[in-house]
């Protein structure tokens, strides 16, 4: 899944009908000035600025500013650009039109095992989540799109009437559309309003979740996806993810700022293994990795590299199970010239290295892990005989 | 007995090399359990109508490619499997392709990256139509003893040591790749193994979940216990929970779940697999997931390290009870014929070599000439000539040896572009011919009439200076033995007009105060010729070999010299007509003597 922030989300919508405010998406002051020049809206309106960033409770970091003229606004975005938040730059600001109505309702989509549902509510903003019961859904089998009379009905359920149904219906229409023909995995509108200038809905905040899987036929697609745990994400995981957006097989890496227990497995099944015995274990994680699909060995140096440079660091678990096809002499090269490197740099200093791993050319791969001993590392290598994730108890026993 | 994939299993796969590893793996698998191969074709439209070797044993398969599912069934009509190794964004088309033919039940994708909304619909597709659409992601479906699909069970080694070639008593089900091996291991070594193994592949929606295989195994007498190793995201495990909690089954269900480390995770954080992850609500929790598998009476081992101790305890149970009985293990199994490399490296054949060299060796991490390494060779000075010497006569020569070597060749790097060799060249560039085409055409022309006498000059002076002959003798020698002397005489220099290169080259070598005799001999030689003939003069040619020769380059190397310094100039003149975008040259008639019979008529056939 891959997260969109609101400027592409918006755009998204906008192109399947769906009423958006109207909004720009700035990296300066200066940009957004030129932009009042060639639009009437911004002079005209009451705006909102936000933080563009993938970060949770905007709000409270005062990211989010209301109710503004555009002096204002040029002023409230002077002031978020280049802000630090933990590990994070504001570096993009959307000021949007502020649209005043007085009804907030909901509407979502989203993908299930047997289809898709779209989701509709009288009640929006905060109320939806704490009535959740008022959500009305309507199931449709994959391959299906609803009718108008469903959504209508829908609707009604919901307990829309007159008038408001038959738009909320024609609403809900247009976001399953652009759901199922952008890829989207989640689509959520809250709230939807009534613009009171024309009576019309309005999309007014969204959450965009699309299949990155599917970026092959989007040409249109020309925006970044955004970190999905509420921060950015770091230098470190966006140069492994450009490693990784080269290669075939994968690498994987994310940071957990304070952890002393680094983890360096292979396969995407194996590695949440390996991360359950550490907390298990009471050790506290300092990454997230995971390096599967035979990738070249370069690749998985650089993910090696990256693990070694976390700070504060006791342990690296390079574990993994019995593979299939990925060459264990290989990958384990990468890994080898990852350490040896990150020693030369001085790092891994008082770093104690475990291993386990099966598959092709195993015996091969451990030897060559077991020989690091010879250069001063302080590594204990085990093969298949030795269960899974008995390193980490290993690991974390030794103080 | 086993599911989904048995010994009447033929299989059809769809993609190019991944596909061709995938069937090789397939080969071992079919080797150990001592069966033909059961792939039979292949479809990858660039290639078809041409075949993928597969290796068998010691042997070769032709497996033949087709450009369609419907060719590939219409000539192998015993197909019923199709493994899809097709690229994410193909693999939509090539799946529903497997589906709609009426010989294929069972589609397994092993692509990765699929559209979440591609894969529903193919598993929708294959519901419908009473179809078994496995995947996407899915690293393999095996059944001990009798089927592979897949890379699954990994290398020949792990396949015996996982004791997959009879069947055990334990299905399994995952959703990562690499676990299944591991299972698959586990099951061998704490219990009797398996009896399929089917990875699900770790998508959000995999087209055939849990439950349909879990129902397969409780249809299948053999499998007395599944292994399910889940993982957080979705309600696959919940739904299969569900399953076994319905009523009482047949199988024993043991499972894991993956993911309690998100308890402690900045939240929403994603892993590995596309399904792993964790809803809003806490639905899809590692821990909803273990609850609720607990809850059906299935055993939940608490860490994965425990998994092999529960599925022991199953097994001891399963024996007390008389439903299993001890495996017994064949007496021989087959061994994978070793390649020359695994062979040789393990002592165990001698080959005689094809070829033999002495001069250079590139296996390391850099080319070696003599034994030395190139970059220490520039790094510590040396230069072409040195390289020259290593190779061309495996020896370091001095400073000295190599700037005399340096000198002949900025000598003889080019003579204008009307001797033969630079002609040649020219002509072929003009005719539009490429650069190792043209240089070769002017290398054709280096023979005993152009640049082509150095070998041979220096082979005679040599022989004279050997056998201490005097110019006399060697002349008379030479003209009753071989005609004129190889490195004596020029057409357009003379004694009068001499040649400034020879000039330069005896100057420079005779105020090196090293010894010349060939040179010294040579020059005596013109002493003679060139009172004779006024043209008979030592030429380039002679004067390169007799002072190579004095340096201690073997004859055989000496030609060489001037087909390597005359390379730099060919290659010029090719360059040259190139940037000139020269056109095609024809001679004109005017430059042709026709000497050829007058038109006349042809005489009727006879």
């Amino acid at each position: 899944m891959a997260k969109v922030l609101e400027g592409p989300g918006m755009g998204l919508m906008k192109k399947w009908g769906i009423n958006v405010p109207n909004y720009v998406v700035v990296t300066s002051v200066d940009e957004l000035t030129k932009l009042g020049q060639a639009n009437e809206w911004l002079k005209n309106s009451k705006l909102v600025a936000k933080a563009h960033e993938a970060l949770g409770s905007r709000f409270k970091l005062g990211l989010v500013k209301v109710d503004l003229d555009f002096k204002a606004a040029e002023a409230a975005t002077k002031e978020m650009i280049g802000r630090q938040v933990g590990s994070i730059t504001v570096t993009q600001v959307i000021v949007s039109e502020m649209i005043a109505h007085t009804e907030e309702y909901y509407c979502a989509v989203k993908s299930t095992r047997e289809g898709s549902e779209v989701l509709v509510a009288n009640c929006g903003g905060i109320e939806v989540e704490s009535n959740w019961e008022r959500v009305k859904r309507l199931c449709l089998d994959i391959g299906q799109a609803p009718s108008q009379e469903s959504l209508e009905k829908l609707a009604k359920e919901a307990g829309f009437t007159g008038p408001l149904a038959k738009k909320m219906a024609a609403f809900a229409g247009k976001m399953f559309a652009c759901f199922d023909s952008e890829d989207a995995q989640y689509l959520e509108v809250n709230p939807v309003v009534v613009r009171a200038a024309d009576e019309e809905l309005v999309a007014l905040d969204a959450v965009t979740l699309l299949d990155g899987d599917a970026k092959f036929r989007h040409p249109d697609w020309n925006f970044a996806f955004a970190a999905e745990f509420g921060r950015a994400y770091s230098r470190q995981e966006l140069e492994v993810m450009a490693v990784d957006s080269k290669i075939k097989g994968s690498v994987k890496f994310i940071e957990i700022p304070g952890g002393d227990t680094a983890m360096l497995p292979a396969g995407g099944g194996a590695s949440v293994y390996y991360s359950d015995a550490v907390v298990a274990r009471g050790g506290k994680l300092a990454n997230y990795a995971e390096y599967s699909g035979d990738p070249p060995d370069w690749a998985v140096e650089v993910l090696t590299e990256k693990v070694c440079s976390l700070p504060g660091i006791k342990n690296i678990i390079v574990g993994g199970a019995i593979a299939n096809f990925t060459d264990v002499k290989k990958t384990f090269g990468g890994i080898i010239n990852g350490f040896r490197k990150a020693k030369s740099e001085g790092k891994l200093r008082n770093v104690k290295i475990w291993v386990r791993r099966g598959g092709p050319r195993e015996k091969e791969g451990l030897d060559a892990m077991r020989a690091l001993k010879d250069e001063g590392f302080d590594i204990n290598v085990f093969d298949r005989n030795t269960p899974l994730t008995d390193i980490v108890d290993k690991a974390l026993q030794v103080k | 007995m086993s599911i989904l994939a048995n010994k009447d299993t033929r299989v059809v796969i769809q993609g190019g090399q991944a596909g061709v590893n995938a069937a090789r793996r397939m080969a071992e698998f079919c080797y150990l359990i001592k069966r033909p191969l059961n792939v039979e074709a292949f479809v990858y439209p660039p290639d078809a109508g041409k075949t993928n070797e597969i290796p068998y044993g010691s042997g070769l398969i032709a497996i033949p490619i087709y450009k369609s599912i419907t060719e590939a069934t219409k000539h192998h009509p015993t197909l019923n499997t199709s493994l899809v190794y097709i690229g994410a964004d193909r693999a939509m088309k090539g799946g529903m392709e497997a589906l709609d033919d009426s010989h294929i039940k069972v589609v397994s994708m092993i692509t990765e990256g699929v559209p979440e909304k591609d894969a529903k619909v193919l598993g929708a597709h294959a519901r419908k139509l009473g179809k078994v659409f496995n995947g996407p992601s899915s690293i393999g479906i095996i059944s001990a003893g009798a089927c592979r699909l897949g890379v699954i069970g990994g290398a020949f080694d792990n396949l015996v040591l996982s004791k997959l070639y009879r069947e055990g008593s334990f299905g399994v089900i995952t959703k990562s790749g690499g676990l299944s091996n591991e299972i698959i291991w586990i099951c061998s070594q704490f219990a009797d193994g398996i009896t399929t193994a089917i990875g699900i592949g770790g998508d959000a929606y995999p087209g055939t979940d849990y439950v349909s295989y879990l129902e397969m195994f409780e249809n299948d007498p053999q499998t007395k216990a599944v292994v399910i190793v889940g993982e957080m995201g979705g309600d696959l495990e919940e739904r299969a929970a569900e399953w076994y909690g319905a009523k009482k089954r047949r199988v024993k269900l043991i499972a894991v779940v993956s993911g309690f480390c998100q308890e402690s995770l900045p939240k929403g954080m994603k892993f590995g697999h596309a399904g792993a992850k964790e809803g809003m609500k806490g639905e899809g929790s590692a821990r909803s997931k273990s609850d609720a598998l607990k809850k059906s009476g299935a055993l939940v081992p608490p860490t994965f390290g425990a998994l092999g101790p529960a599925i022991k305890e199953t097994y001891q149970d399963l024996l007390k009870s008389g439903q299993v009985k001890e495996p017994v293990e064949p007496a021989t199994l087959p061994k994978l014929p070793k390649t020359i490399e695994e062979a040789m490296k393990a002592d165990e054949v001698m080959v005689a070599p094809l070829i033999r060299t002495t001069i250079s060796d590139d296996r390391g991490d850099e080319p070696c000439y003599d034994g030395y390494p190139a970059s220490e060779l520039i790094n510590k000075g040396y230069e072409i000539p040195h390289v020259i010497g290593l190779l061309w006569d495996k020896r370091l020569i001095s400073k000295q040896e190599a700037e005399i070597i340096k000198r002949i060749m900025m000598l003889s790097a080019d003579h204008g572009p009307c001797v033969s060799g630079a002609y040649a060249t020219i002509l072929a560039a003009c005719a539009g011919i490429g650069l190792s085409q043209s240089v070769a055409a002017g290398m054709i022309m280096i023979g005993p009439r152009f640049g082509g006498a150095v070998t041979d000059a220096g082979r005679f002076f040599k022989y004279a200076v050997d056998n201490k002959m005097s110019v006399d003798e060697f002349l008379a020698y030479m003209k009753k033995n071989h005609g004129p002397v190889p490195g004596i005489g020029h057409r357009v220099k003379s004694l009068r007009n001499p040649d400034k290169r020879v000039k330069e080259l005896v100057g420079y070598v005779k105020s090196l105060k090293i010894k010349t005799p060939c040179l010294d001999f040579a020059l005596e030689v013109e002493k003679v010729t060139s009172v004779k003939k006024d043209n008979l003069i030592l030429n380039v040619d002679g004067t390169m070999a007799a002072v190579l020769v004095d340096i201690g380059f073997p004859v055989d190397s000496l030609n060489g010299f001037f087909i390597l310094s005359r390379t730099i100039g060919l290659i010029g003149h090719w360059v040259d007509q190139k940037r000139q975008d020269s056109r095609l040259i024809r001679l004109f008639d005017y430059l042709v003597n026709y000497a050829a019979p007058k038109r006349r008529e042809v005489p009727p056939l006879k």
